[in-house]
């Protein structure tokens, strides 16, 4: 049988928030191979499992619907892989649903975050309203100033939590940490703490799948 | 409930972010054990006064963890020495050292206990203890809990270390960590007092309790003599563990997010060491030597790597090569990682096994460079130190490098060996030139120019070697040797480099160190010092100030010649292998004389008298 492409959604909370990109896949990989299920690896003489995740998670930023491929060798039922990935994971990442992928890692538009923090709620309220929101983004080329104001949509406050949907992707990815640099810089006051969860990325006007 | 300590959570959430690499401050590894608090009566905080990167790649530690964890209502946990950047918040946040596993202050454990791999980790010690909260000087410790331990190499002798610690555990620790854990769960439900507990480890074999002995010294400053009180036994033998074959193995290991010094599956295949090289204090202190079946190897290894899903396993021993049936246990091993594609390495081979041909078939030959230790230079201090090597082994074993298509050699070598001369150092630049003689000689070498790099660190005597009597080369000296092989190089394929010798010296002191040295660790400590083994942050003055503002000399532990009769300050610590015995081979040494290896002979090291003949005589 071919290998066919599948899709893992994960949930990245807690101790496992402290894994890095880089690190991520190393920890995947080798629990893969605890699993011994039937999947794909490179050809070649150093043989490596195959896995791509979807869209990077900042360190120390926590995900519920985070995703990854990886391609299966033997027809094994969703539900069996799911229960021998989550029994070999770290505790602090759990495999919520197996899928055949729909979208590509391109068709990636936007995500959402649930951010808890200790800014006070009235001067993020004001910012988050004001007509303007500018803020030094860094890229690899070097900085350039850009307006988060437009580029967030379905600003929710309540108490001290923020929910809001912003910009992501492989081409165009707005980090929300961004709003709180904006937040310091404009108060003056740093932001303690700050607690980060994309809860949904979004393919369009729909969730990823 | 088994959930982790959420205030701690919350706390490092807060700065985590900002220190480097923060997942090895946090835990939740795959393979790290959480139990549920309220069924937990002992708990135990491993501590290895290094990095996580360092400690988490050493195997006694994952031996010891699995076997505390394998007992229910114990818990083991994992702690290291954080960095600087960590240590710096920690401090500034008040957050105490805390166990990886629940992240909860380890003040609160039953036993805070080390590992003494070597001798520059001591001020890490005492910095991880005052960053737990703990008093640092055991005699400012009150309540029965927590006791704070030692076990490892280094504690062949303790003496420097005797002021810190309450007791220290000899020998090896799989049946001992049990039986003083079992008399800890009864002195808490008696309601004993710290000095009971004390009292009764005392009587522990293997258990060494500083406090119960007096130290008197001579005018001249030597010891006189080391006085046991309240029952204590007057020499405390090591623990060994006479069926190997069946001692308690891990089958899975905590394996890490972040990447580790050695990243891979570790497999022990023997204990002690065959060969009694005379510099090497691991080859005396792990005698005797004990291998492991060959279908327990295989079984072990395939269970780690099952349930760890590393890629890579290597076998760990003092000198794998000298395992009997090398070339069944590789062939059997290489049937299994090569049908799981998992890389086998063997970092442990001696030069003269170098050569064999199984050997050669699985020695990974994807690495860039290889490395040989000849020791010495000529065949003289060769034989001197019992390295039965000859330069025929090592051309041997270049040439089989170079025809796998390596261009590139890592020797080294020791400076200040006793009996040593300059000849003996012209013999290393030789040895060096060879090699690069021998790379032209190959036909079909690779296509580039061989490059020899040359280590030449400076010998440190150690307790229970035949050396223990040996003065380590004065600094002058040093010098003048390095300054003339300098001189004589004028080959730019060859680079020479010198490990620090400001470190060794510092390590030569402890590591023959008595208990007045205490005072300077602590001195040390106080000005600063920690992190020794890091090049950064070692700070060679402060030591020096250090010692000698408790009125000591580092010339007196490191630079003297020790007669025979003399009172060692580790003479109460009985490691099994015979004073006797190493005076007799301390003067071989000085004849040039080398010693049959085990195998070859019995040379009544004293080991076989302690633990019945019948585990030295498997050795044949």
């Amino acid at each position: 049988m071919p290998s066919v492409n599948t899709r893992a959604f994960f949930s990245k909370t807690g101790r496992a928030k402290y894994i890095s990109h880089l690190d991520l896949s190393g920890v995947v990989i080798r629990a893969m191979k605890r699993t011994k299920l039937p999947i794909w690896q490179t050809e070649g003489f150093n043989p490596r499992t195959y896995v791509t995740f979807m869209l990077p998670l900042s360190l120390g930023q926590e995900g519920l619907h985070e995703a990854m491929d990886f391609r299966l060798t033997e027809d094994v039922p969703y539900s069996e892989v799911r229960d021998r990935l989550n029994a070999a994971l770290p505790p602090d990442i759990r495999v919520t649903e197996i899928t055949v992928p729909k979208d590509k890692n391109t068709d990636i538009t936007a995500a959402r975050y649930r951010i808890q923090s200790s800014a006070d709620p009235e001067k993020l309220r004001a910012l988050c309203t004001q007509e303007q929101i500018n803020v030094e983004k860094r890229t690899k080329k070097g900085s350039t100033t850009v307006d988060l104001k437009p580029l967030m949509t379905d600003v929710e406050l309540s108490g001290d939590i923020l929910e809001v949907t912003l910009p992501a992707g492989n081409s165009f990815n707005i980090n929300p940490s961004l709003l709180f640099e904006a937040y310091s810089a404009q108060f003056g006051e740093p932001v303690k703490r700050l607690n980060i969860v994309r809860t949904h990325i979004y393919s369009g006007d729909r969730e990823f799948e | 409930m088994s959930d982790t300590n959420k205030e701690m959570m919350a706390r490092l959430d807060e700065f985590l972010l900002e220190v480097q690499k923060p997942s090895r401050y946090i835990g939740g590894e795959h393979g790290a054990v959480i139990k549920d608090r309220s069924q937990v009566d002992i708990r135990f905080a491993f501590c290895f006064p290094d990095t996580y990167e360092i400690g988490m790649s050493h195997l006694g530690m994952k031996i010891l963890y699995g076997l505390k964890n394998a007992v229910p209502n114990y818990w083991c946990e994992r702690v290291f020495m954080p960095l600087p950047d960590m240590e710096e918040q920690m401090r500034r946040r008040n957050i105490p050292l805390y166990a990886l596993e629940s992240l909860d202050p380890i003040k609160d454990f039953d036993f805070i206990g080390f590992t003494l791999q070597y001798e520059m980790s001591y001020t890490n010690i005492l910095e991880m203890l005052d960053l737990a909260g703990v008093p640092v000087l055991a005699k400012d410790r009150t309540g029965l809990t927590p006791i704070v331990m030692a076990g490892g190499p280094c504690v062949c002798n303790p003496e420097p270390l005797a002021d810190f610690f309450d007791f220290f555990a000899i020998g090896e620790g799989e049946e001992m960590n049990l039986e003083f854990m079992r008399l800890m769960e009864q002195c808490k439900k008696e309601g004993a007092t710290r000095q009971e507990f004390l009292r009764r480890a005392a009587q522990i074999e293997g258990i060494y309790v500083p406090s119960l002995y007096d130290v008197d010294y001579n005018q001249d400053g030597t010891v006189k003599s080391i006085t046991p009180k309240d029952g204590a036994p007057a020499k405390v033998t090591k623990r060994i563990i006479k069926d190997f074959d069946k001692v308690y193995t891990p089958d899975n290991f905590v394996v890490p997010f972040t990447q580790i010094v050695h990243d891979r599956a570790v497999v022990e295949v023997l204990r002690g060491c065959i060969r009694g090289c005379r510099f090497c204090q691991a080859g005396f202190i792990y005698r005797p030597y004990r291998e492991k079946n060959k279908d327990t190897i295989l079984a072990n290894t395939k269970a780690l790597c099952d349930n760890t899903g590393y890629d890579e396993v290597s076998l760990s021993s003092l000198s794998t090569g000298d395992y009997k049936d090398i070339v069944g246990l590789l062939s059997d091993l290489t049937d299994y990682t090569t049908a799981e594609k998992i890389n086998l390495s063997l970092p442990s081979l001696r030069i003269d096994r170098f050569s064999d041909e199984v050997v050669k078939k699985i020695t990974d030959v994807r690495k860039s460079g290889l490395t040989f230790a000849p020791e010495g230079g000529t065949q003289r201090i060769r034989d001197v130190i019992n390295k039965n090597v000859t330069e025929q082994n090592v051309m041997d074993s270049v040439r089989t490098a170079f025809e796998g298509g390596y261009t590139n050699i890592k020797l080294y070598f020791m400076m200040g060996l006793p009996t040593e001369t300059l000849e003996d150092i012209k013999g290393v630049y030789d040895l060096a030139r060879a090699v690069i003689e021998e790379f032209y000689a190959t036909p079909n070498h690779a296509k580039g120019r061989p490059g020899v790099a040359v280590s030449l660190s400076t010998f440190i005597p150690k307790p229970f070697t035949p050396f223990e009597f040996e003065p380590q080369l004065d600094e002058a000296s040093v010098r003048e040797r390095q300054r003339y092989l300098k001189t004589i190089n004028t080959d730019r394929k060859i680079t020479i480099s010198y490990p620090s010798y400001e470190l060794s010296l510092i390590e030569a002191v402890l590591a023959r160190g008595d208990r007045r040295l205490g005072k300077a660790v602590y001195l040390a400590w106080q000005k600063g010092c920690k992190l020794d083994g890091w090049d950064e942050h070692f700070k060679f003055d402060a030591w020096i100030e250090a010692i000698k503002e408790c009125g000591l000399d580092p010339a007196f532990y490191a630079n003297r010649r020790r007669s025979y009769d003399e009172v060692a300050p580790w003479s109460h610590i009985d490691m099994l292998v015979s004073r006797e015995f190493l005076i007799e081979e301390n003067k071989r040494a000085h004849l040039g004389l080398t010693t049959p290896n085990c195998r070859e002979k019995c040379s009544n090291c004293g080991v076989a008298k302690c633990v019945g003949g019948d585990v030295c005589r498997a050795i044949r």
